[in-house]
């Protein structure tokens, strides 16, 4: 691992409806793109960005899902490894926020139970559009104990600091992990991120 | 200054001035007062008359070669002003050749202008002349029915300069000129109706050459589009014929018939291959009377008449092989866990191998009319913009990605993933309780079943040629093996190797002969206890191997998978991404066998302390019971009846036997490497416990050599390193006197390595009672 060029390396896998701007945050954040008329993602798309904090190279694996219902048996393959996942809707689409019960069910199902998961609105430059008040969303991801943030990949708003964010959120939370694995033998069926790590950052 | 400082006559004149002006001035000449002072001055004054007498002398002698040259340059004077003249005269005579070539080219570019003009008036006389011909041949053309030639004329007067004809109009021939317009507009008119009407005359009687015919006159009268579409309209009607028939067939296939079980698979082989022909076929015409960049048009249109027939075959393919009811009960069975309706994994086998079998053939036709499109842009967006060419990619990957075909597909093989999962899990459900373990074997049935199993879903998932099932499957592969079938081999070593019972303990306390009149009543008394416990032993042993099989299989899948995977994209299927999203995948399937590997360290950890330490502690303990206090006697006496070592030896000979049988041999080795370690730790300690004569430690040394002497036969690892400190107490329990140590001891240690610290030293030669402690703490070490 010490060949590799990177400290840490993680999964993160972006659901949610169609339509509600998954591959635009990706593509802004990995490729500082919006591509206008961006046509629906055929299965899953796969993009990598190494980024620095705190000193430490973080290699973020991002695997953006197809939101269409027929490729639902191919993302959900990839929720288990995923150390986060990004649940994604639209504020100016109530629809795609009323199926957020349904994607937690599906988190609930196949991801593991230590991933880290994040609710994030998107298009909040389409204000005059909004159908998803802020504070509804802030409830709801309270109640279920999500981070949340709002976001709009065409303007570049707080797209950074999404990934960031998370990434620092991994980190700690990794850290966490090997400390107590580090006393207790590792039991069987842990989650994966342990073995990301190189032991060389903690001795 | 210098004069003052040193007014000697030796001054050389001329050190303080010129050699014109004198170094005294008047005012100090008259100032001088002394006598050798004026002397001195008088001197230098006369040096310096010398020099300037010289130097006038060689002035002069210039003189006449001065003159000389003043008298040449007076004779050149009047050539000079000849010299002028003829100047001015040049300067003359290149102005008026300069206007005369301005004049000449001026004219030159008159003549060019001139010259254009006419061509110009030449080839509108051309045009109009051509016009009226193109008029005339219409006409003759049109009423011979030779069609190509009409279409022929027409395409010239469609090519013909449209500003000109306008120009035309307004000259002194307006008249005639409009008329035959007007008559070859009315021409146009007629014939792109008659050859519309020819057309579909010959499309309805199903008359190729003739539709071929008219379909090449199209592009002649700029009706590229509607000619593309008729043709594709003809096309079609073939295509959608020969799918029904195809279809009638299917259903009236005998299901013993060999291809029963792929028979919609072959279905849309037909199709497809159908379609390519057709486009193989008709590719040159188009390309050649329509150009490049056309066939895009005529794909589309057969797309969409492909899409319809797909729709029918896949309609037709749910609806007979109940694919939809298959899936739901699939997800019911996943959604509860009661096996009363659960789908039977083996019924889905034939089902699952189609549709990978029918996406397979659409990615492979779906590939082949990329593959026809890009080429035949190509020619035509040599010269074309950046922007073109994206938007004619643009074009494309909308065909392709929005077509009926790919959506139908992806939806197929979405329900497939989620059937093909369960068969995958149930199937591996049944290998584990199907479990049989056969003797002489290392591994049991359920390992090489698992294996076979996962590889054979992955195998499917591959050939369905498409990248996001075939990862789709590797990840659930992934999971499968470390969570559910890990947990499975977990489950079993947790159960622990059978604690050893007192007969055991008994075992290894009593002689040979003991163990077998033990174990003959054993025999007697408790077969069944004894059974199950070797059942117990046996299957933990099993279980070790096959957890260390199952880390070995993971890493050969990973490569055997690495490489299908290459050929597959060597082929041009997948995106850009599909080589990392496959090496993604694989690399999280080779974590697993990490993870399998340290379940097998676990396992042989758990063996260590629960079957080997209580077995070796007490055999290492008899240790103790042996006197090592002995004298000549007792010495010659353990020489023929050995106290501990031999039976030491066979006792560890005999459990490990047990175990080299079981296990393979990489385990059996690290299990031999982590006994070795307690041995030599556990008899560290008795040891330490023990004291010694100087016949004492000959003979601990004695034991010693033959115990390592003995692991070294059994285990591949080098032994010695873990003896070194047992060997080193050994050399100081042997010493002559206290001081010998020193002989051996720091600088006189030579290629030795102590791994004693000093007090461990002391601590080992108090043990010998013929040692004084006085001694021992008065060495230096």
């Amino acid at each position: 691992m010490s060949m590799e060029d990177y400290d840490f390396l993680f999964k993160i896998v972006l659901i949610g409806n169609a339509g509600v701007g998954k591959t635009c945050l990706v593509r802004r954040f990995t490729q500082g793109l919006f591509p206008p008329g961006q046509g629906a993602t055929i299965g899953v798309d796969f993009m990598i960005k190494t980024v620095e904090i705190n000193g430490e190279k973080v290699k973020l694996q991002i695997w953006d899902t197809a939101g269409q219902e027929r490729f639902r048996s191919i993302t959900q393959s990839y929720y288990r490894s995923a150390n986060a996942l990004i649940l994604t809707y639209d504020i100016t689409c109530e629809e795609s926020f009323r199926c957020l019960p349904e994607w937690l069910r599906e988190i609930e199902q196949y991801a593991s139970n230590k991933v880290i998961t994040v609710l994030v609105g998107n298009k909040i430059d389409l204000a005059d559009k909004r159908e998803v008040s802020q504070q509804r969303a802030a409830e709801f991801s309270e109640a279920q104990d999500m981070y949340y943030l709002e976001t709009s990949a065409k303007e570049s708003d707080n797209v950074e600091k999404l990934f960031l964010d998370l990434a620092c959120r991994l980190i700690s939370e990794a850290r966490q992990n090997t400390l107590v694995n580090n006393v207790s033998s590792p039991l069987p069926g842990e989650g994966k991120s342990i073995s990301y790590l190189t032991c060389c950052n903690f001795n | 200054m210098a004069a003052a400082t040193a007014p000697g006559p030796k001054a050389p004149p001329g050190e303080s001035g010129g050699p014109a002006a004198s170094a005294l001035s008047m005012e100090r000449i008259q100032s001088l007062t002394d006598l050798a002072d004026l002397e001195a001055a008088y001197s230098r004054l006369c040096e310096e008359e010398k020099v300037v007498q010289e130097e006038l002398d060689a002035l002069l002698e210039q003189q006449s070669t001065i003159e000389n040259k003043m008298v040449a340059l007076h004779r050149m004077g009047p050539s000079l002003q000849l010299i002028e003249g003829d100047a001015q005269q040049l300067a003359g005579m290149v102005t008026f050749t300069c206007n005369l070539a301005e004049n000449v080219s001026s004219k030159v570019r008159q003549l060019d202008l001139a010259k254009n003009r006419l061509y110009q008036a030449i080839q509108r006389a051309d045009d109009i002349l051509d016009l009226k011909f193109c008029m005339d041949g219409v006409q003759t053309a049109l009423r011979n029915e030779d069609y190509e030639q009409a279409a022929a004329h027409i395409h010239r007067y469609l090519s013909l300069d449209k500003s000109v004809i306008e120009l035309s109009r307004q000259g002194k021939e307006g008249g005639i000129i409009d008329a035959n317009l007007k008559l070859l507009q009315e021409a146009e008119q007629r014939l792109k109706t008659i050859v519309t009407e020819k057309f579909d005359t010959a499309m309805k009687q199903g008359d190729l050459p003739q539709v071929e015919r008219f379909f090449k006159i199209f592009p002649l009268l700029g009706l590229h589009e509607e000619g593309l579409s008729k043709f594709s309209e003809y096309l079609c009607k073939q295509v959608a014929n020969k799918a029904e028939e195809n279809l009638q067939l299917v259903m009236g296939t005998d299901m013993s018939d060999r291809r029963a079980a792929v028979i919609f698979a072959d279905t849309l082989t037909l199709l497809f291959e159908g379609i390519a022909r057709i486009v193989e076929t008709h590719q040159p015409i188009v390309e050649t009377y329509y150009g490049p960049g056309r066939l895009y048009t005529l794909i589309k249109h057969l797309q969409v008449e492909c899409d319809r027939q797909v729709e029918k075959v896949v309609d037709k393919f749910i609806k007979e092989r109940d694919y939809h009811r298959q899936f739901q009960q699939v997800q019911n069975s996943m959604m509860r866990s009661s096996s009363a309706e659960k789908i039977e994994p083996r019924e889905l086998d034939p089902i699952l191998t189609e549709v990978t079998l029918m996406n397979a053939r659409s990615e492979l036709y779906l590939r082949f009319i990329k593959r026809r499109i890009i080429a035949d842009f190509e020619v035509g967006d040599a010269m074309a913009s950046e922007e073109v060419k994206q938007e004619h990619q643009k074009y494309l990957d909308k065909l392709l990605n929005n077509c009926l075909l790919s959506c139908t597909m992806q939806e197929l093989i979405g329900y497939y993933i989620t059937m093909e999962e369960y068969f995958m899990r149930e199937t591996v459900n049944k290998a584990v309780a199907m479990d049989s373990y056969e003797k002489g074997q290392l591994t049991s049935s359920m390992v090489d079943d698992v294996f076979y199993i996962v590889k054979k879903c992955i195998g499917r998932a591959l050939s369905s040629s498409s990248i996001d099932c075939l990862c789709a499957m590797i990840n659930h592969s992934t999971t499968e093996l470390e969570s559910d079938f890990r947990e499975v081999l977990y489950n079993k070593l947790k159960q622990g190797f059978p604690a050893t019972t007192f007969q055991d303990f008994q075992r290894g306390v009593t002689s040979a002969v003991n163990i077998m009149h033990s174990s003959l009543q054993q025999g007697k008394f408790d077969t069944k206890g004894i059974e199950s416990t070797d059942e117990a032993k046996q299957s933990f042993l099993v279980t070790l191997n096959n957890v260390e099989v199952c880390s070995e299989n993971i890493m050969t899948l990973k490569k055997t998978l690495e490489s299908d995977c290459s050929k597959l994209l060597s082929q041009g299927f997948g995106g850009e991404q599909a080589q990392a999203k496959i090496e993604s995948c694989l690399s999280d399937m080779a974590a697993v066998s990490n993870k399998f590997r340290d379940l097998l360290q676990e396992g042989l950890n758990e063996l260590n302390s629960t079957a080997i330490k209580p077995q070796v502690k007490p055999w290492i303990n008899l240790f103790l019971s042996v006197s090592h206090n002995i004298e000549e006697e007792e010495f010659s006496d353990y020489e023929a009846n050995d106290p501990w070592v031999q039976q030491f030896i066979v006792n560890l000979e005999q459990q490990m036997t047990e175990f080299k049988a079981g296990l393979s041999p990489v385990i059996y080795d690290t299990l031999t490497g982590l006994m070795t370690s307690l041995i030599a730790i556990e008899l560290e300690k008795v040891l330490l416990k023990s004291t010694f004569s100087r016949l004492g430690g000959l003979q601990f040394d004695k034991e010693l050599r033959s115990l390592i002497a003995y692991l070294t036969t059994v285990t591949t690892w080098t032994i010695r390193d873990k003896f070194a400190r047992l060997s080193q107490m050994a050399t100081i329990l042997n010493l002559e006197r206290v001081t010998e140590i020193l002989d051996y001891w720091g600088p006189n240690s030579g290629p030795l390595t102590w791994r004693l610290t000093p007090a461990e030293v002391r601590q080992v030669l108090a043990l010998r009672i013929d040692f004084r402690s006085e001694d021992i703490k008065r060495l230096r070490l």
